[in-house]
């Protein structure tokens, strides 16, 4: 934190909020930081243990039986609200614990926690230790072991006619089903909490029953009724959850000892508590305190991947005013205001077992903010809100919350280059979204323009026009590799571990080898291989969604959708305005180089025949290291301007995107693509054969709409010309390029301005997203020790630029020694 | 000295630190100076190269078992005796282990290499740079580029040595707004010694490149002077070129601190390590700063120079 480059406080607030430097931390924000920053992680069991307690109780049992399943949930939620225990952490200036520890992940019966079962007997030992008391392991045992087919996994696919999609979920081979966990991911309707209070939903359901008719004039069937009643029940146990807390607050504020600043405080946290989120904000405070007291609601009602909170410098924009207006805030303050709510963001993990890490290492549930953009109309809504947001991150600069930036054509400078300046202090913070493309593919997706232009970001980089959308947008990532490995093994792996698989067709049974004369042939069996890995996917996905609307209902999230109210259904009914499943390919370039190549040496220059090529991947190069080492060389690929590579990456892209546009979920939500791969493409990697662009059987995929590790030859310019290049339109759920830059390059006022214009150009050609690591020297040390963890770092040498893991160590360490004087 | 037609050994693009804006850079082979702290020794021959990589040789033997001259004893090993630079074993190299410095590229080709750059160029302000080796060796083909660029609205700069025939590139300096000058050592006898020839052409270039500047018949015309401990750092070297910046009104220079990362290709090229080279400290830099300062003279960092402050102030 030393080493933020601090401003003087000036009078001028726009001046404060648009120049260099940022505004430092307050000591209370630095302690809240520091504290969470050294509290070990653990797993919470309130949440299982209240939920039991609940069905074991008189109540319950009765309501299992005589309610419909809407209620019976929403009373379990109630339960779970109204129980839970109040705790207010030092200093904290927005209140409400996500759980009973510090830091802990909610353990949900009803999800797919039961994974960390796995890890039981060295939760203290693992990568990312998790610290329990003995007697609350044995607890995480019981609870796991006597619920384990609670789970809406367990009742979608534990069933022996469905015993191999059962394996695959486990082999995680072809996809990997996210929304097996929860569907978690949506950016409600905080507009509404902010602005109406959760009164209106409450208002609106209580008018729906008392009149017995939707909003349109149809009656209401038996469902309805119940869904209505879902809401009111869980609404009155968020306002219970509130109150608690209120009373926690008011409580401590007589405690002896309380400096008379931490009692008006905690008084004034009290009283917000007492007032939202049920009825609308009066100030900025209670703007920000009713987000989180829902956003608290929808981790405890799903899961808490992806929760995510929207634009609030839009939001929240009429509260800040008003109060700097009254004189009752400045900017200093609502910048110390919001780090605290940055902060609120930490105590919250992910709980994935050691097994499941590899797929989505980092240990985060990216709740997203976003900020900027335009108004329905096209207009540039940047503001002063947007700028301190930032401000407010560079505080903390913790891994959550996530914070991404729209940038469009009227995006004010001052904007742009601060959100490069908040990139240079290192955190890979904020990402970059291009609105034109975005829009354009929301559009496409069905919706409206105006709705359009009023999307935020989902988690990483998913898309939803906020508070509108119920985008299972992180359902399942895909492996769009292997489909090529299986096209030329007639659905098969070249290598199926015995015992366990065999030489077992999964893919389809396309035609062998010897039958594919010609490219056509292969790019149709290429496409077989992922319709078919598509239609097997979405079927899993129908049983999900089948389990979902059986057992585990979200009203809450449902109150935060538009549609629903509306409608009278929740969102796993269906009720959303705009419904969407969203699957992720990873390794798109590998599959796109993969075909180019494939072409060039067996059809173009006719080096091999197919079976000969083929034979070399089945033996993964063996003996043929130079074979391998001039493909991953000598070969045009994508990521570098060429537009023949990059228009195989589009190829294998429109493959992936036509299998998916040929579905819909079984809520009627159209299936889009997106290219993240968190860290699937290392888990998939390490199921996936050799491929033509000479990588080897078992090693790292390509990673989201990056290119591979090592090929982008001609720097960052042909990379992002090459990323604008490809067709976005129908890839809804948007994609993320990652690149990464030695911090030497891109320092200082040059850096920032070379980036500013880098990025305008790249978002004028059409980009969607990208995302930027600025690297330092530890980092550099770290890649020096360990290189295979950091790939692909480029470093400006003399007149060239190389990969850091290329050099020899004499100049990595001349790199790193570097000092500051701007050498090109 | 002087064939019409050069080769190119790099292409660079998203360089921040050489000229305004984004600027793409073109390495031209060739330079008629050999100074001792040269960090792009590939740039010294006219003539291509091949250098060897051994880091990324994978000893797959095709350079032994391909060459039709025989030259290979062994893997990556080259008897430059016997080469007759048919570059048939960097082709065949499959891990770019042998390397191959300096391609012939026409106009057309360059033009069409630099053309996606071109929007960036643009909205940044930035541009295309000659650099090297040194690109006044070919008069002819940079004034071509140079034209075909400026004529489709692309920014020129040019990085020179200074040692060149004035009036033969009079028709590159008309298509430039910028140039950046590089000077080194002030004591003829010792520029010799370090640099491999004179300075005097180069003063007398740069004093006539001023006065066509002060006369707005010719470009910007920016020194740049590289820190190199003990070689250009004395007291002496930077009080000579402050008077004589100064007598010729120019009151702002770029200082390039000596950095050793282009060492790993003298081996790449067989060639011995040069010794008693070394990064200047932080100390000596500010000392330097201090020094011009003195003498009214404003020290900017490559990629920091305020261009437009001193543009318009001329």
């Amino acid at each position: 934190m030393s080493s933020l480059p601090h401003i003087a406080p000036s009078t001028n607030p726009e001046n404060l909020i648009q120049s260099e430097g940022f505004i430092p931390p307050t000591p209370r924000i630095t302690a809240i930081r520091t504290e969470l920053l050294s509290t070990p992680y653990s797993i919470c069991l309130e949440r299982p243990k209240l939920l039991e307690e609940f069905w074991r109780s008189k109540k319950g049992r009765q309501s299992a039986k005589t309610e419909h399943p809407f209620v019976h949930r929403a009373l379990g939620l109630q339960y779970i609200f109204s129980h839970r225990k109040p705790r207010i952490y030092d200093g904290e200036l927005i209140i409400g614990n996500m759980t009973s520890k510090r830091i802990a992940p909610n353990y949900y019966i009803e999800g797919g926690s039961i994974n960390i079962l796995e890890d039981i007997t060295h939760l203290g030992k693992r990568t990312i230790p998790l610290k329990l008391t003995g007697r609350e392991t044995l607890e995480l045992l019981r609870i796991g072991l006597q619920n384990s087919f609670k789970s809406v996994g367990a009742k979608a696919v534990l069933r022996p006619s469905r015993f191999s999609y059962f394996l695959d979920f486990f082999r995680a081979k072809r996809y990997f089903v996210t929304e097996e966990a929860g569907i978690g991911h949506q950016v409600g309707n905080y507009r509404m909490v902010v602005q109406e209070g959760l009164l209106y939903p409450y208002e609106e359901a209580q008018q729906r029953l008392t009149e017995g008719k939707l909003a349109d004039g149809s009656l209401l069937n038996a469902d309805q009724k119940e869904f209505f009643r879902s809401v009111i029940v869980t609404i009155d146990g968020i306002r219970k959850m509130a109150e608690n807390l209120a009373d926690e607050a008011g409580e401590l504020a007589l405690q002896p000892g309380v400096t008379e600043k931490r009692k008006v405080e905690l008084l004034e946290s009290a009283k917000a508590c007492r007032h939202v989120p049920f009825e609308p904000a009066r100030t900025y405070l209670e703007g920000l305190q009713a987000v989180w007291l829902v956003h608290m609601a929808l981790n405890l009602e799903d899961f808490e991947q992806g929760l995510s909170f929207g634009r609030l410098d839009q939001i929240l924009l009429p509260l800040y005013r008003n109060d700097i207006v009254q004189g009752r805030l400045t900017p200093e303050l609502a910048t110390e205001i919001t780090a605290s709510f940055c902060l609120k963001a930490c105590e919250t993990i992910p709980l994935y077992s050691e097994r499941i890490d590899k797929f989505y290492s980092g240990n985060g549930v990216a709740q997203a903010l976003t900020l900027g953009g335009t108004d329905a109309e096209g207009n540039d809504v940047t503001n002063e809100l947007s700028g301190l947001f930032l401000h407010a991150y560079a505080q903390v600069l913790t891994r959550e919350p996530a914070v991404h930036v729209r940038i469009h054509p009227l995006t004010p400078d001052w904007f742009f280059h601060k959100s490069i300046e908040l990139l240079q202090l290192g955190s890979s913070r904020p990402s970059l979204f291009g609105d034109t493309a975005i829009v354009r593919a929301l559009e496409e997706a069905g919706m409206t323009k105006a709705h359009a232009r009023d999307y935020a970001v989902i988690g990483c980089v998913e898309m939803a026009s906020q508070g509108r959308t119920y985008n299972s947008s992180d359902a399942t990532l895909f492996n769009l590799p292997l489909c090529l490995e299986l096209a030329l093994n007639e659905g098969k792996k070249f290598h199926g571990k015995a015992r366990i698989e065999g030489p077992r067709r999964f893919g389809a049974p396309t035609p062998p080898v010897s039958a594919l004369k010609t490219f056509d042939d292969v790019m149709e069996a290429f496409r077989s291989q992922v319709l078919h890995g598509i239609d097997d996917m979405v079927k899993v996905i129908s049983w999900l969604e089948e389990a979902y609307r059986a057992i585990r209902t979200t009203p809450v999230n449902s109150i935060m959708t538009q549609g629903c109210l509306d409608k009278g259904k929740d969102v796993t009914w269906g009720g959303g305005l705009y419904d969407y499943t969203s699957i992720q390919a990873a390794g798109l370039a590998d599959a796109g180089d993969s075909l180019y190549i494939l072409n060039k040496v067996v059809f173009e220059d006719k080096r091999f025949n197919l079976e000969e090529f083929v034979r070399i991947l089945r033996d993964n190069f063996r003996g043929r290291e130079d074979l391998r080492v001039e493909l991953a060389n000598k070969y045009p690929r994508y990521g570098n301007g060429n537009s023949a590579a990059d228009r195989m990456t589009q190829l294998a892209a429109d493959a992936f995107a036509d299998a998916l546009w040929a579905h819909k979920n079984t809520r009627g939500g159209q299936y889009v693509p997106g290219f993240y791969s968190m860290t699937c493409h290392v888990g998939f990697g390490k199921v996936t054969g050799a491929l033509p662009n000479g990588r080897l059987n078992g090693t790292r995929l390509s990673n989201g709409l990056a290119p591979i590790d090592g090929s982008e030859r001609l720097g960052p310019t042909a990379v992002l010309r090459s990323a604008a290049s490809l067709d976005s339109k129908r890839w809804m759920n948007c994609y993320a390029l990652n690149m990464k830059f030695d911090k030497q390059v891109v320092q200082g006022e040059t850096g920032r301005k070379a980036l500013v214009h880098l990025f305008k150009n790249y978002f004028a050609q059409g980009g969607m997203q990208v995302q930027v690591n600025v690297l330092d020297t530890e980092t550099l040390k770290a890649a020096k020790k360990d290189p295979s963890s950091y790939p692909g770092i480029v470093v400006r040498v003399a007149g060239y630029c190389a990969y850091f893991n290329d050099l020899q160590p004499d100049v990595q360490d001349e790199i790193i020694e570097r000092t500051p004087h701007g050498i090109g | 000295m002087g064939s019409a037609k050069p080769l190119i050994f790099s292409i660079q693009h998203f360089c921040l630190h050489d000229g305004p804006g984004i600027r793409s850079l073109v390495f031209f082979k060739g330079c008629p100076l050999r100074c001792i702290w040269c960090q792009n020794i590939e740039s010294w021959k006219q003539e291509p190269e091949i250098a060897f990589k051994a880091h990324l040789c994978i000893n797959c033997g095709r350079c032994v078992e391909k060459c039709p001259e025989h030259a290979f004893s062994e893997v990556g090993k080259r008897n430059s005796r016997f080469c007759r630079y048919c570059f048939t074993c960097t082709d065949n190299c499959p891990s770019g282990a042998l390397t191959r410095f300096g391609v012939s590229k026409s106009v057309e080709d360059l033009m069409e290499e630099l053309r996606p750059e071109f929007s960036l160029f643009k909205t940044s302000g930035g541009g295309v740079t000659f650099t090297g080796g040194e690109p006044t060796l070919y008069p002819e083909f940079s004034s071509a580029l140079a034209k075909n660029l400026h004529a489709e609205g692309i920014d020129v700069t040019l990085e020179t040595c200074g040692l060149f025939n004035l009036e033969k590139i009079r028709p590159l300096l008309q298509e430039l707004q910028l140039m950046f000058f590089d000077i080194k050592v002030f004591d003829e006898a010792r520029h010799r010694k370090l640099c491999g020839a004179g300075n005097t052409d180069i003063k007398n270039n740069l004093k006539s490149l001023v006065n066509d500047w002060n006369k707005k018949s010719g470009p910007f015309v920016w020194p740049r002077l590289p820190i190199v401990p003990d070689m250009t750092d004395g007291y002496d070297n930077i009080k000579g070129w402050a008077g004589f910046l100064n007598d010729l009104g120019i009151s702002f220079l770029t200082i390039v601190p000596y950095h050793p990362m282009g060492a790993n290709k003298r081996r790449w090229l067989g060639l011995p390590p040069t010794h008693n080279l070394r990064i200047p400290t932080d100390e000596e830099i500010h000392s330097i700063e201090r020094l011009f300062l003195n003498e009214g003279i404003k020290v900017y960092k490559p990629g920091g120079e305020n261009i437009k402050e001193h543009y318009t102030g001329a």
